[in-house]
This record gives structure tokens, sequence and C-alpha cells, in this order.
């Protein structure tokens, strides 16, 4: 019997720094002046970040670990994962810096400590082996995303963007909910290696129906939470509502951290179901048939909504829901770059994502709009900002030398070598890619359009806070790169043993 | 079987605050309704934890989780639609329409 003690807590310090930093902002804030300013809790909410992955990147590399009885889990699968979510909200909070104009019932200490709370949710996601803890994870980041999205209360706008995000979102709760209880009435337990183990045997005799419906519940509100077709249509308004730092949060680690959930149930917990599922009516090869519908509606959806949209925060929103039918893509055909293709993905999705949504949050700053038109003369107006756009779009829409490119084109590879005759799905899939791909050129170039082509009202300059100024050109910089040296990041993806991080411990 | 009954009754709470939530106008209802969807859940993992195929106490201790997360969720969903209701004075959720496309 273990105690509490024997546990090699150092495997935890990534969440343990972000505990320590939010609870220690939560205090600051309450003995602070209420006139004081809170931008300085930026510095504080960012040493923890770093500090978070630095440790997440000396841990990198060593043998799985699991803590507090099996129920949380260490592998190189969650410290990638770790690693993106890191990034991304680091990003966020530098890009947040000068981002909120004073007003009036604006709480700026809860927002740096609700972004470590909602980071904190994320990778527990990321790592746990268990489905309480999957769940407690998977609360911890909606309800601190709940209550961002509505941190500017006098705001209607703000008000019903976080209404619909709570009212879906727990929606999708339940019904993720109520498919781990099937699951964990068919296995009598809540570990994911238990649960694998023992499905096969309740596939046999005969409740093979009861495990489908916990997958399709389950697949239910992960659609929800990932924002995939049909499950969008919280989507444009959430993202539309919510302050533009947050939609980049909602857009790139949420999506990250839904995209770690599915992947631990699916190759862990699900996969009886997918080898050889001896069921009655439904055969192995449902569970991917399910996520290539997911992934190819997302994909048409997004683009052809997206294709009439004249806000450019919609028209994001709309773009992130086709980007979520692409990051499914590997999941539903298998093949053999599944980790390495959707790590790619994701990576270079958070930087054109976030650097995307920090220009846009600085054309709202000034034009207090996000029409499309309010981009008009960008070019004059702040050639550099208007370049490191255009990377984003290009990066966003998948053409070659940014980021977007080589990972679309890694996932189509991946899609392609698991096709043959027999599963035309795949080549179904590669197709619906490349053409939603090419349609979505005309979107994105509309942006580009009115930033070169358009002349603007305003003449003077775009002021640009120095926050915002950093996230920018790194995010240029990372897209660029990723773009034109893929195989720096490829290979150290390609060198892990991704199967035995999803082995259990002995 | 006795489970059957419980997953019934689990199953029919589920679909009433399903439907509740699609169709309620009252913004305190469609809150009461997404409590529904996850005692459903609730009564289910209690019911596993004495029927289900391996019995054991594991199903009772999520449900401490659940109860307490979802006390949380209604926490957070009562003070936005408070801050709601100060801005638009009204809890009708068809009226919360003001973003469209």
């Amino acid at each position: 019997m273990n105690t509490l003690i024997d546990y090699d807590w150092t495997v935890m310090a990534p969440e343990l720094t972000i505990v320590v930093m939010a609870a220690f902002l939560s205090v600051i804030d309450l003995f602070l002046h209420p006139n004081k300013d809170r931008r300085l809790f930026m510095w504080p909410t960012l040493i923890g970040i770093v500090g978070a992955m630095c440790f997440v990147g000396m841990s990198w590399g060593k043998p799985a670990y699991q803590i507090l009885a099996d129920t949380y889990r260490v592998d190189d699968f969650a410290l990638a994962f770790k690693m993106i979510m890191l990034i991304g909200t680091a990003f966020i909070t530098v890009m947040s810096y000068g981002a909120f104009r004073k007003e009036k019932g604006f709480a700026e200490g809860e927002y740096y400590y609700l972004l470590l709370t909602a980071l904190l949710g994320g990778m527990v996601m990321a790592s746990s082996g268990d489905l309480i803890t999957l769940f407690v994870g998977l609360e911890l980041l909606s309800i601190s995303t709940y209550i961002l999205v509505g941190i500017r209360k006098r705001s209607v706008m703000t008000n019903e963007a976080a209404w619909k995000n709570v009212v879906l979102g727990g929606v999708a709760s339940g019904f993720i909910l109520y498919g781990m209880s099937f699951l964990y009435g068919l296995t009598g337990s809540t570990n994911l290696f238990t649960v694998r183990d023992r499905l096969g045997e309740a596939l046999t005799s005969g409740y093979d129906l009861y495990a489908w419906l916990a997958l399709f519940l389950i697949v239910f509100g992960f659609g929800f939470k990932v924002a995939a077709a049909p499950f969008h249509m919280w989507v444009p308004d959430v993202y539309q509502g919510a302050p533009t730092p947050i939609t980049a949060f909602l857009a790139a680690i949420s999506k990250t951290a839904a995209i770690a959930l599915i992947l631990r149930m699916f190759l862990i917990g699900f996969i009886p179901l997918f080898q050889g599922g001896r069921g009655t009516v439904l055969d192995e090869k449902t569970g991917g048939r399910v996520l290539l519908i997911l992934a190819g509606l997302s994909m048409i959806v997004g683009t052809v909504i997206a294709l009439r949209q004249q806000d450019a925060k919609r028209l994001l929103s709309y773009s992130s829901i086709a980007q979520a039918g692409v990051i499914l893509v590997p999941l539903a055909s298998w093949g053999p770059f599944l980790f390495p293709s959707t790590l790619y993905y994701l990576t270079g999705y958070l930087f054109s994502t976030v650097g995307a949504f920090s220009v846009l949050m600085l054309i709202e700053r000034e034009s207090r709009d996000s029409h499309l038109s309010s981009f008009a003369g960008l070019s004059r107006r702040s050639p550099f900002t208007a370049l490191a756009m255009t990377l984003f779009l290009l990066s966003l829409a998948g053409i070659p030398v940014t980021a977007g490119f080589f990972g679309k084109f890694y996932i189509l590879a991946n899609a392609v070598v698991t096709g043959s005759p027999e599963h035309w799905a795949m080549y179904l899939i590669a197709g619906i890619m490349l053409v939603t791909t090419v349609a979505s050129y005309f979107y994105y170039f509309a942006i580009i359009r009115m930033m070169y082509f358009r002349a603007s009202q305003v003449e003077e300059k775009l002021r640009i806070p120095v926050g915002a100024m950093i996230v920018i050109s790194v995010a240029a910089v990372a897209t660029l790169g990723l773009g034109l040296m893929p195989q720096l990041v490829v290979d150290i993806l390609g060198n892990v043993d991704w199967g035995a991080s999803l082995a259990p411990v002995k | 079987m006795p489970v059957t009954s419980y997953l019934a009754l689990g199953a029919v709470l589920f679909s009433i605050g399903l439907y509740g939530v699609l169709t309620k106008r009252n913004a305190v209802l469609v809150l009461f309704s997404i409590e529904l969807m996850l005692n459903a859940a609730n009564i289910n993992l209690v019911a596993f934890s004495k029927y289900g195929l391996y019995a054991n106490q594991t199903g009772q201790v999520f449900t401490l989780f659940t109860i307490t997360i979802a006390a949380a969720e209604a926490a957070v969903g009562i003070a936005i639609l408070f801050a709601l209701y100060r801005n638009r004075n009204t809890t009708n959720a068809d009226e919360f329409d003001s973003m469209k496309g």
C-alpha cells in the first residue's frame, strides 16, 4: 500500500507550479487595494507558466510514471500536449497586457488567475489515466472559461456569449458524464487501463450496445468541446462575444485539451471497440466512421459558412470549426503518423491562430468593431502587422512555406497511406480536405485583399501595445520557422515511442 | 433485474433535462434542466456501484466529485445569469440574440 509520501511528486512539478501561482495571485488580489493597477499580475502569471515549461522540458523523454493510485499519468504524450497548452497560455497572457481599456466592472485580477486554472484543467486532462481525473480536469477548464468569456460584466454581448457557453458547455458535460457512467457500469472501474481490459469481455457477453452507447455519448459531448460540426452552433456566438484574447484561448488551448481527452479515451479506454468488436449490430469500423463523419462535416460546414461572413471574428470562428475537422482526420484514419501529425498540426495551428487573433484584437481596439472592412488599408497603417497577419492567414489556409502547409500535408499523407480500395473512406476524407482547403483560400484572401487593396477611412498609424507586438512577432517567426524547417519539430515527435506512452506502467 | 429500473429512471431524467434545455424559455429553468442531466448520470453511477457488472464503491466516489462540480457549474451559471439580467432586464432566453451571422 502506497502512502502519499511514497510517490515521486516531482513529476507533478508543472501542475504544482501553476496551482501555487494561481493561489498566490488570488490571495494577493484579495489584499491589494481595489484601485491598484492589476496589470502587473501578468508577471507572476508568466513566471509560473515559464517555470512549468522548464519542468515539462526536464521530464521529457523519461519513462511513464503513474501517481495518486494510477489516476494521474505523466508520459511523453501528456508532456507534448502540456507544452503546447503552456506556450499558448503564455502568448495569451502577454497579449492581454494592455489589451483591455480601463472600464468599470472589469476584474483584471481574476482574469489572470482564471487563465491559470483553465490551463491547469487542460493539463490535468492531458495527463489523466482515470475517468474521474479526466472529468474533473475537463470541468476545471470549462468552468474557468465560462467566467473568462463573461469577464466584461457590463457588456451585453459578452454576457450572452458567457450564457451560451455555460448552457451548451453544461449539456456537453452532461453527455460526457452520462457516457462515462455506462463505461463504469460495464467495467466497474474508472481506471482507463482496467476499462480497456474489461470492456472486451463486456462486448462478448451481450452488453456491446451499452459500450457503443457510451462511445456515442462521449463523442457527442466531445464534439461540443472541440467545436466540431454538427455540434458547432455555439461557437460563432461565443467566439464573437468573448474578449479577443479569450477567443484565442478557446480556439487554441481548449481545443488542444479536448483532443488530448478524446485521444486518451479512444486509444486506451475504448480500444476494444476498434479491434474486432465482436458485437452483434455494430462492427469495429463504426468508431472510425463516426469520427470521419465528424471531421468531414466540420470541414465542409466551417468552410461553407465562413465564405459568407462579413465579421472577421465570426469568420475566424468558422475557420476554427473547419480546422477542428482537419485535426480530427488523423484520429479518424488511424494512420502510422497519428501522434506526430496531430501534434505538429496543433503546434502550427496554435501559432497562427493566436497570432491572427492578436492582430484582430488590435484592429478591434482601434475601430471598436470586428467587421471585415476594419482591416481596410492596414498595409499602410501598419505594414508589419499586415505582413504578419498575411503570414498567419496563409498558414491557416495551408499555403507553402508556412507551418499550416506542412501540417496539412502531413495529415493528408497519413490519411492516404491508410487508404485502400476497401478502405475508400480515407480517400474521400482526403478529397474533402483538399477541396475545403482550396475553398478556404477565398475567405482568408478576403481579409488579405482588404488589408492591401482597400483604402482606409483612417490614415493614422495603428497603435500596437508592446505585449501584442511581442506575441505577433514571435508567432510570425514560429509560423515561418515551422514552415521552413518542419524537421525541427518532426524529429522530436518522430523519436518518441508513442506506443509506450499508452501502455500501463508495471 | 433491479438495475434496469434505475437505468430507466436515469434515462428519463436525462431526456427530461435535454428536452428542458432545448425548449424552455426561462433561463433559470434551462439551468435546472442541466442539473437534471448531470443528476441522471449520478443515479446511473450509484446504481452501477451496487448492481453493475463489477459492483464496487468507485461509482459513489465518482458521484461525490460530480455533485461538487455540478454545484460549481450551477453557481457560475447563476452568476452569469445575474450579470445578464442586470444588463437586459429579462430572463427570457429567446431574447439573448444580439449576435447573428
